[in-house]
This record gives structure tokens, sequence and C-alpha cells, in this order.
């Protein structure tokens, strides 16, 4: 019979339990009905009472330290709320009554991009304004002329699922990772014939599978980010990792970077229904945001760096401003129920795309919170959404395996 | 013992939560009605330049097709 079935075992102390100790006497006293009883008095004497009176002290301080350290933190918290209840003295929307309002939107579908044999998982533009890469389900990572929507490369990745891909700002190289819980970045050459698998350089290594990646100013780092719960720096050459960044309590899903002419920040956002804003130098997180009530899928820097969008299975979009701490809008209706994905700003920031698992993709005014547009096509689930970088359009990847421009 | 183990893993986590409390908490905040007008101010100035907004020529917007010419 099991030993952990007997009624003796029950009425162990928890520790006693755990050690594992008794069902180690028990396999040793080979169940020696006599004798056992003793051996067990003898365990469970020990197990309750520390062995030294310096054991007994040092446990009853560690309890006090404790409680003094809970009650310290509920009084921060309450006093973060405090000082961020302060700074609400008015709406976003309402200081931007004055504002006019926007025309007609008449956005189309101008290109559609094919090729993919599954689910478009992520894209990126190039800095050239018509190259784009995306990464698909079935393990493809494809490089894209939008203009004409020819395809200029294509690398098979040994997993499948790879969800994160993005283009070096040279356009020189594609990194892309997964499933495989590396982040694998691909020089791409001008030679078509060139196998583009041969020169793979494994950057980054998770213990967990790969959501999101991108390059930072140069060719030379990358920001990753994993389902284990981490974020971090490497270096590309080298593959070293520079600085990490803990703090989520779960799945990170997407980052982004703050525009370089704000300094060393990037946000990231997780399963854990957080917003953290990071110092890339001291892997310091220095802002934290949590009034989501879902995961968050995806988060976008403003393009005056001062506050940052994010998106989320709760089916709401959401404007944080840096400056005051504090959630300033909430995009939403009561029609919206889907998921948002991904979420990117207009080159001003006066618009908010967000793409739906409704298969819809909605257009936001930023500043009056209220919907401009509904646009459809996608036949799936939009996974991904990203404004060109002279804002001329904005591309999406869906789970109907194909992509589209919009202008 | 393993239960003092147990408690000086939690003093440690809590530690840490507080450290990164105190250090959201000493954060120079600003009032909303000074960001917002500050995130309004950014909209306005680059509205111009912002081709989704203010839409430019078919000609120029390699993604918009060009109107064919028709031969009278």
């Amino acid at each position: 019979m099991c030993v952990r079935e007997t009624s003796e075992y029950f009425s162990l102390s928890h520790d006693l339990k755990m050690s594992g100790i008794y069902t180690l006497i028990i396999k040793l006293t080979n169940n020696d009905r006599q004798g056992l009883p003793k051996v067990k008095s003898l365990i469970s004497k020990y197990m309750r009472s520390p062995l030294t009176p310096e054991m007994a002290t040092q446990e009853v301080q560690l309890n006090e330290t404790l409680a003094h350290l809970k009650t310290e933190s509920e009084t921060l918290k309450s006093k973060l709320e405090e000082e961020r209840a302060k700074l609400h003295d008015v709406e976003l929307h309402q200081v931007a009554e004055k504002v006019e309002g926007l025309g007609q939107f008449v956005m189309k579908t101008r290109r559609t991009l094919k090729g993919h044999g599954n689910k478009v998982l992520c894209m990126d533009w190039c800095k050239d304004k018509r190259r784009i890469v995306s990464s698909s389900q079935d393990g493809k990572v494809i490089v894209w002329d939008a203009f004409t929507t020819n395809k200029e490369h294509a690398v098979t990745m040994p997993c499948t699922w790879v969800m994160a891909c993005a283009y070096a700002p040279s356009g020189c190289a594609v990194a892309c990772g997964g499933l495989d819980n590396k982040c694998s970045v691909y020089p791409l050459s001008l030679d078509k014939n060139e196998n583009l698998a041969a020169k793979k350089k494994s950057v980054a290594m998770h213990t967990n599978y790969l959501s999101a990646c991108s390059f930072t100013n140069s060719d030379m780092q990358i920001l990753t980010s994993s389902g284990d719960g981490t974020c971090a720096l490497w270096d590309v050459e080298s593959g070293q990792l520079l600085q990490s960044f803990h703090g989520h309590a779960a799945d990170v899903l997407c980052l982004d970077l703050a525009p370089s002419e704000t300094g060393n920040t990037f946000v990231s956002g997780g399963c854990d229904k957080k917003a953290n804003v990071w110092d890339m130098r001291s892997g310091q997180c220095i802002q934290s945001f949590e009034t989501h009530e879902s995961d968050i899928n995806s988060v976008r820097y403003y393009p005056s760096g001062d506050a940052f969008a994010s998106g989320s299975d709760d089916a709401t979009c959401r404007l944080y401003d840096l400056r005051a701490d504090r959630e300033v809008a909430i995009y939403s209706k009561e029609s919206i129920i889907f998921g948002v994905s991904s979420v990117d700003f207009s080159l001003s920031g006066r618009l908010l795309f967000g793409g739906y698992n409704d298969y819809t993709i909605n257009v936001w005014d930023v500043l009056k919170g209220t919907r401009v547009s509904i646009l459809f096509g996608h036949e799936n689930r939009v996974s991904t959404l990203r404004v060109s970088p002279d804002g001329t359009a904005f591309c999406t990847g869906s789970w109907d395996h194909t992509l589209r421009i919009w202008a | 013992m393993s239960s003092v183990k147990a408690n000086s893993n939690s003093v440690v986590q809590t530690q840490k939560l507080v450290d990164q409390l105190r250090v959201e908490a000493g954060m120079e905040r600003i009032k909303i009605s000074l960001t917002a007008a500050d995130l309004v101010h950014y909209c306005q100035e680059h509205r111009r330049s912002d081709p989704l907004i203010t839409g430019i020529a078919a000609s120029s917007n390699p993604f918009k097709d060009k109107k064919t010419c028709v031969l009278l």
C-alpha cells in the first residue's frame, strides 16, 4: 500500500510530510510495526521544535520582519493610489474639446500579400518604408516588397509558431523567434540563391517561448520578451546577455522601445495585466500600470514618448500618460467584445489603430476618445498591425494567412 | 527548519516589493491638465505631416492606385 495513504501519514505535520523523511523511514524499517512508532515520535520531535534556541528566535524575528514589510507595502500602495488620484484634475477628452474633429476616413486595402501557408503572427516594416518582414505559424519568415507584393526572401525556421520578427534598422538583417525559445538573426543578402539559413546567428536564449523582439537603435543590440516572464537585452555579435528585466509575474507578451529622442526606456505588457516601463541601463522597473482586466497583447509608445497605448484581451485599448503616471483614456465600446491583438499610432499620434480578434480594425481618435472608423477585410483574427515608418499606410497580418496594406 | 527557510524567502520577496514601491512612490508626477495639453499640442503640431490624416495625392502615395490616363 502506498505510504501516503496510511492514516498515520495524514496525522503528521506539514513540515514532516514535506521533508520526505517519514516516507524514507517507512521504506528503511520495512514497515516494522514495532520499531516504527519509536522512530516516528523521534522524528516528530525533531521537526516540531528547532534544534537550538537561536533558531527559535530567528524564526520569530523573521515572522516579525515579514509582517512589518507587509504593512509597509500596503501603506505604500495606498499612498501611490492617493498620489495618482490627486493629479486626475481633468480628462484628456475635455482638454481636447476645442480640437477640431476628424473628417470621414476612407481607408481601403491597397495590397494583399499572399504566400504564407498558415496564420501570420507578426510583421515589421523596414526603415526604407517599402519592405516588410512577416512570420507565420508554419515556421516561415518572408521578406516582401510591399509596393510590388513580390517576395524577396524566405527562410524556414526549425520551429513552428514564429511569434516574433523584426527588421534591423540598417535593413540588412531580420530577427525572429518563437517556440524555439530563441531569437535568431539572419543577415539578408542580395544574392537570391544564397541560403539564408546557413548564416543564421542565435542571439537570445530564454527558458520559454519568445513573444516579441526588437532591435534597439542599431543592428548591434536586440531586446526580447518571453513567456518565461522576463525581458532581456542582448549583444548581437557575441550573443551575450547585457541586461535582464525581472518584474512581471507571468508571460510577457509585447514590448516597445521609446522613440530615440526620449532616452533609454522601453515598455512591456504581460499576462499579469501589467504594463511596466523599464530603464534599459539599470534593469530597474521605473513605472508600473495595472488597470487592464486581462492579458495585455500589445503596447506602443506615443510618437512624443510621453505616453503609450496598450491593447488587451479585455477588448479595450488604453492610453497611459508617463508624466502623470496614470491611465488617461480608454478606447472601448459596448459592441466591441473581442480582444485587441495589436495597436499602433499614426505619425502625429492623433489616430490609434487596433487590430481585433473579431477580424476588424478599429480606428480611434486618440484625443477625443471616439471611434473614427471600422475596417473590414480580413477573414480571420487580426494578429499584428504596424504603421509604416513614413506614415503613409499601415499593414496588418491575420490568421487568414494574408497581410494587407491599408491606405 | 524548512519553515524558517520559507519565511526568509518571503521576506526577501516582500522586501523587493517594498523597495520597488518606494521607488515608484518617490516619482515626481505632473497634473493631467498639463500633460494632456502637451499631448494635444503634439498632435496639432504634427497634423500636417501625418499622411493618414491630411491625406496625400494619389500620385505621390505609392500604395494608392494612380488614375489611368484617358485619351480623348
